[in-house]
């Protein structure tokens, strides 16, 4: 009771900040909720009414984002004279901390783009809108990639392109190493591992067989569903057994050992260097996992062409592992004063040529797959060549199911992973704790 | 830290009866011959290599093909790419030296505000007595103390109320408004360096406490107030976070957040125009160091002159 | 605190009978106070005290950001005792103060004391050993470490011609920390600037007068240098601990943000940061953050207390 007693005090001694925090949070919330309606309604029919409407549209990337997206916004611009959208941008590293603060103070722009880690957070707390409710045409997006954005049938996030998580191959590194390129239809984890061991060895350790997975979660992802069993089910649970993690940080632990991939040291750092710094992208490796749009950009610092394989052991088990995966989503604010106006911005990113013809791969694979179609002339050779990839892997019926969304908190499994990882290669804990701490980790992560 | 074995106020009465004997000679130390002084500058010249190496490196590696950057280790690029700062400066949606006035006006507003009030604050808690300046001292260094990454979400709340937001204003309202509590310390403990001699001898004059500060103890806090120009103008143009914050629109952004704009963690970042970029937003904050530490070190030595 | 009863033992102390007229001024300092302070004291109540009390009010929540927050009383606080991460990056931090912070200082004052020597061309020379901490949280300061550190680094290159094998300096759990500690201590410029500032301010008379005495330049340095020189030292080192326990920059650049490997690096301000801003605990991030305070607070006040042991001050 001198508890209760205690936060009596405490919330009587902080009401006054309590109070100021509450209209920072919610009192926005509730004025421009009853605008959205008379608002949006009125500007989004009425086109002449000679109102310029303003709207916000965030996202993330580099200098050539920045340029490429104004392009776009010109055009838009263009074809909509009574809209002004105003950008906001980041890079990646800095986007949702900024998007964070933005939405404690009910800031939120009216069009952002979303990432997977934080799609559901802001969906589940009401911060999205649902965009089947305004005028967003997905007729031209595969149905199953839709479905990515969808929590609970709401449609929060519409994706503005596909990935797919697989293995990117230097066959430089491999003629050098005398070794055949492997049949990535047929190719197993034994395989996966003696090739990458006999590559390390045939070049004396002047290039490595491959670079270390298992900081990666889409990795994990993918060998979990070939063994039958999701990261996380549709009910929100951890769906992988620990013994499939265990047998996962296994083949990291006997990589190493047989040099098939470099030591945990030098994996660090090249963990650490990212995008420009992986082996393939130095020419220090034959093979490496990233997502198929990352390919150029490989392949730009390496100065030579790459290509992608399928992921092994997708016919070795119960089924395929690989899936499409949304490169980001559009989504709109749930509190935009002009959810018209953001709507029909998001529709035309997503389904103008003109867009497309700006944006090419720069957001994904377009999910509209006539624009898809239509600019498959107009790219790089590395795009080309993850494009065709995509395309092998749904001709052969790969993706037949999609992952489903993940649950609260999942964010973190990213983090947990790569840390719990460095742990493994440094010896610090062996694959089955390492297997048991990822379950307990992740179960406080998503509040279980 | 070592106990000391001789007092000050043991030496002084000693030594100024020494001190007036002694005709005043600068000291040189044992390093008078040329060969010595050679010595003495190779050290010199080799410390300041190892300490010059990193703006050397990001020198040379601002001249690099972007490609090159990661595999080669010398500073001297094997290939030139002298692109890099015609690209770094025109590449982003303004030019990049929109971004460094921008920065520039940030900086004027924070260096106003701290030059000013923070000297009035330190004048008031190192000279006057006040009723419950105890706790408002605490206080004061308890403000430094909380990390901005909690504070800012609240101040965040607080200047969007206000609307002012992708302004300037949130970055400079708290400068003018001393709530940089390093520099109410610094001038703090440069005001008591200062002899009280000379502040009651204009006491006796009549003068009060506006004229004390403006015409005895500004004057003779004036190393102090250029360590805080320095200092503020170095710090609030490295300011990366709470730029980022508060700052939305590419016509606002300063040259940290224009910098960040080249990196992409997700696929390749553009460091060669990176790094071009980088030295040139270093430039004026070596310039600002070159010219004003002759100042800020030949100032406060006149404070120990009576 | 001890700091503000050495300020007012300070200001007490008087020279003689002091006339009317300075007593009279005296009586006014309570309004001149008031005129003094009213910047800061607008700033406190304007700017500072609201997120200050936000930020206390929180530690009590749950606070995502993204919704409103929910009271949970002491829950964070509970939770923090049975967090590994927490002890770990408590232990960082720590390890990183203690050794970082004496070292910097150290380092600081040497170079300040070679720099105040007569010699041409010190302005120069003087920006230069200032140009690492310019380049402050800049993400060049993450690829260069790599190659200095790295396994193929600069470093490992120079050991090799001594035929010693070297490491992966920054990936390697056990050193990581010790590359931000010499980072850390590279970066002296600030301490050192304060400290040459200083010793200009130590009048020659005393050297002389020791040279006079046959003493040697350690005993110089210890007995005129040291001394006269303390109150800077004093705030030195003072706000070297506040801002070392708030470290985060360089750990957030050189690890990309993870505190990594294996959170070896993870300093207890990068932890926060994650909890709040990467997690989304920005309720669990506050009660930290007051927590830091507490330990800072009792860090400062135990170097208050101690200052009157070292601290000479010349009024």
């Amino acid at each position: 009771m001198s508890q209760s007693m205690n936060r009596r005090a405490m919330r009587a001694g902080s009401a006054a900040v309590a109070a100021l925090l509450a209209i920072g949070l919610t009192s926005c919330a509730a004025t421009s909720n009853g605008a959205t309606s008379a608002d949006g309604g009125s500007s989004g029919d009425g086109a002449g009414s000679g109102e310029k409407v303003t709207i916000k549209f965030a996202w993330w990337g580099s200098d050539s984002r920045v340029a490429s997206t104004q392009q776009i916004i010109d055009a838009f611009e263009a074809e909509n004279p009574d809209i002004h959208v105003e950008p906001v941008s980041t890079s990646w590293d800095d986007y949702f901390e900024k998007m964070n603060v933005m939405a404690a103070g009910n800031d939120l722009p009216d069009v952002m783009t979303q990432d997977d880690r934080y799609l559901t957070e802001y969906a589940s707390r009401g911060l999205l809108a649902d965009l089947a409710s305004l005028d967003v045409d997905t007729s031209k997006v595969d149905q199953s990639v839709v479905d990515t954005g969808k929590i609970d049938d709401t449609l929060y996030g519409i994706a503005t392109g596909v990935n797919v998580h697989a293995v990117v191959a230097d066959p430089a590194v491999f003629e050098q190493a005398g070794v055949a390129l492997p049949d990535d239809t047929t190719w197993t984890w034994e395989d996966y591992s003696d090739i990458a061991a006999q590559i390390t060895a045939a070049t004396g350790g002047s290039a490595y067989g491959v670079q270390n997975y298992s900081f990666i979660e889409p990795v994990l992802a993918i060998y979990a569903r070939q063994h039958g069993e999701e990261i996380f089910t549709k009910d929100g649970a951890i769906g992988v057994s620990p013994e499939t993690i265990e047998s996962w940080f296994q083949r990291t632990v006997d990589q190493i050992a047989s040099q098939a991939e470099p030591s945990a040291e030098t994996a660090t750092e090249i963990q650490g260097a990212g995008v420009d710094g992986s082996l393939p992208s130095t020419n220090k490796g034959a093979m490496a996992w990233f997502w198929s749009n990352q390919l150029s950009a490989i392949e730009k610092s390496a100065g030579r062409p790459l290509t992608l394989l399928r992921a092994p052991g997708d016919s070795e088990f119960e089924r395929t592992g690989e899936y499409l995966r949304a490169a980001m989503y559009y989504a709109v604010s749930a509190k935009s004063e002009h959810p018209a106006e953001a709507a029909k911005f998001v529709d035309f990113m997503l389904n103008s040529q003109t867009a497309g013809d700006i944006n090419l791969t720069d957001r994904g694979l377009p999910a509209n797959l006539e624009v898809r179609e239509a600019i498959l002339p107009k790219l790089s050779d590395a795009d080309k060549t993850s494009a065709a990839f995509i395309e092998s892997l749904t001709d052969d019926g790969t993706f037949a199911d999609s992952k489903p969304v993940p649950p609260k908190g999942s964010g973190e499994v990213s983090d947990i992973t790569g840390r719990i990882n460095s742990d493994v290669i440094f010896g610090k804990i062996t694959p089955a704790d390492a297997a048991q701490r990822w379950i307990d980790e992740v179960n406080k992560a998503i509040g279980q | 830290m070592s106990t000391t074995t001789l007092p000050p106020g043991g030496l002084r009465p000693r030594t100024t009866d020494l001190a007036a004997q002694v005709p005043a000679r600068r000291r040189r130390g044992r390093w008078r011959g040329r060969t010595g002084s050679a010595i003495r500058h190779t050290a010199m010249i080799l410390g300041c290599l190892v300490m010059i190496y990193p703006v050397l490196w990001l020198l040379g590696s601002s001249f690099k093909p972007t490609s090159l950057i990661f595999r080669e280790l010398s500073i001297f690029p094997s290939e030139w790419d002298w692109t890099n700062y015609s690209v770094g400066w025109n590449s982003l949606t303004y030019q990049f030296g929109r971004y460094m006035l921008n920065s520039l006006a940030i900086v004027g507003g924070a260096l106003l505000g701290n030059l000013v009030t923070c000297a009035m604050a330190g004048y008031a808690f190192a000279r006057l007595r006040f009723r419950g300046r105890n706790i408002w001292f605490t206080i004061m260094l308890i403000t430094i103390m909380l990390p901005i990454h909690v504070i800012i979400v609240p101040q965040y709340v607080m200047f969007q109320r206000l609307d002012l937001v992708n302004t300037f204003w949130p970055l400079i309202v708290p400068k003018l408004l001393a709530t940089d509590a390093f520099f109410i310390f610094l001038m703090v403990q440069f005001f008591r360096g200062i002899p009280r001699e000379l502040e009651e001898a204009a006491r006796l004059d009549g003068c009060g406490h506006a004229r004390i500060f403006l015409r005895v103890m500004l004057p003779l806090a004036v190393p102090a107030l250029a360590t805080t120009a320095i200092f503020t103008f170095i710090w609030t143009w490295n300011d990366f976070f709470s730029q980022l914050i508060f700052l939305t629109s590419d016509d606002v952004k300063t040259a940290p957040l224009a910098l960040k704009m080249f990196t992409d963690s997700t696929s390749g970042s553009n460091w060669g125009p990176q790094f071009a970029m980088s030295i040139v937003t270093i430039i004026p904050l070596f310039l600002i160091f070159l010219f004003g530490q002759k100042y800020l070190v030949k100032g406060i030595a006149t404070t120990g002159i009576k | 605190m001890s700091a503000i009863s050495e300020l007012r033992t300070l200001s007490t102390k008087r020279r003689g009978p002091r006339p009317t007229a300075v007593t009279n001024l005296r009586k006014s300092d309570g309004r001149a106070a008031a005129v003094f302070l009213a910047p800061w004291f607008l700033g406190l109540f304007a700017i500072t005290l609201f997120p200050l009390g936000a930020s206390a009010y929180l530690s009590f929540t749950r606070y995502d950001m993204l919704s409103a927050p929910q009271w949970v009383g002491l829950q964070n606080f509970v939770d923090m005792v049975h967090d590994p991460r927490l002890l770990q990056s408590l232990r960082v931090t720590f390890t990183y103060v203690v050794t970082g912070v004496p070292l910097q200082l150290v380092a600081a004052l040497a170079i300040a004391v070679l720099l105040n020597q007569g010699m041409r061309g010190l302005a120069f020379y003087r920006s230069v050993v200032y140009l690492p901490s310019l380049m402050g949280g800049s993400v060049a300061i993450a690829i260069l470490w790599r190659q200095v550190f790295g396994e193929d680094g600069l470093v490992n290159k120079a050991l090799g011609v001594f035929g010693i094998e070297g490491m992966g300096w920054v990936s390697n759990p056990d050193t990581a920390l010790w590359t931000i500690v010499l980072l850390h201590v590279w970066t002296f410029g600030s301490p050192m600037v304060i400290f040459l500032a200083g010793l200009r301010q130590i009048p020659d008379m005393y050297y002389e007068a020791a040279q006079l005495d046959g003493a040697s330049k350690w005993r110089q340095f210890r007995s005129v240098t040291l001394p006269l020189l303390s109150p800077i030292i004093f705030f030195n080192l003072v706000m070297q601990v506040i801002t070392a326990f708030q470290a985060f920059t360089q750990a957030y650049v050189v690890s990309g943000g993870t505190g990594g490997p294996s959170d070896s690096t993870l300093f207890y301000t990068l932890y926060l940061y994650q909890e709040g801003f990467q997690n989304l605990r920005m309720g669990y991030a506050s009660a930290m953050a007051w927590v830091l305070v507490l330990i800072v607070l009792a860090m400062t006040g135990a170097n208050f207390l101690l200052s009157k042991f070292w601290v000479f001050y010349e009024d």
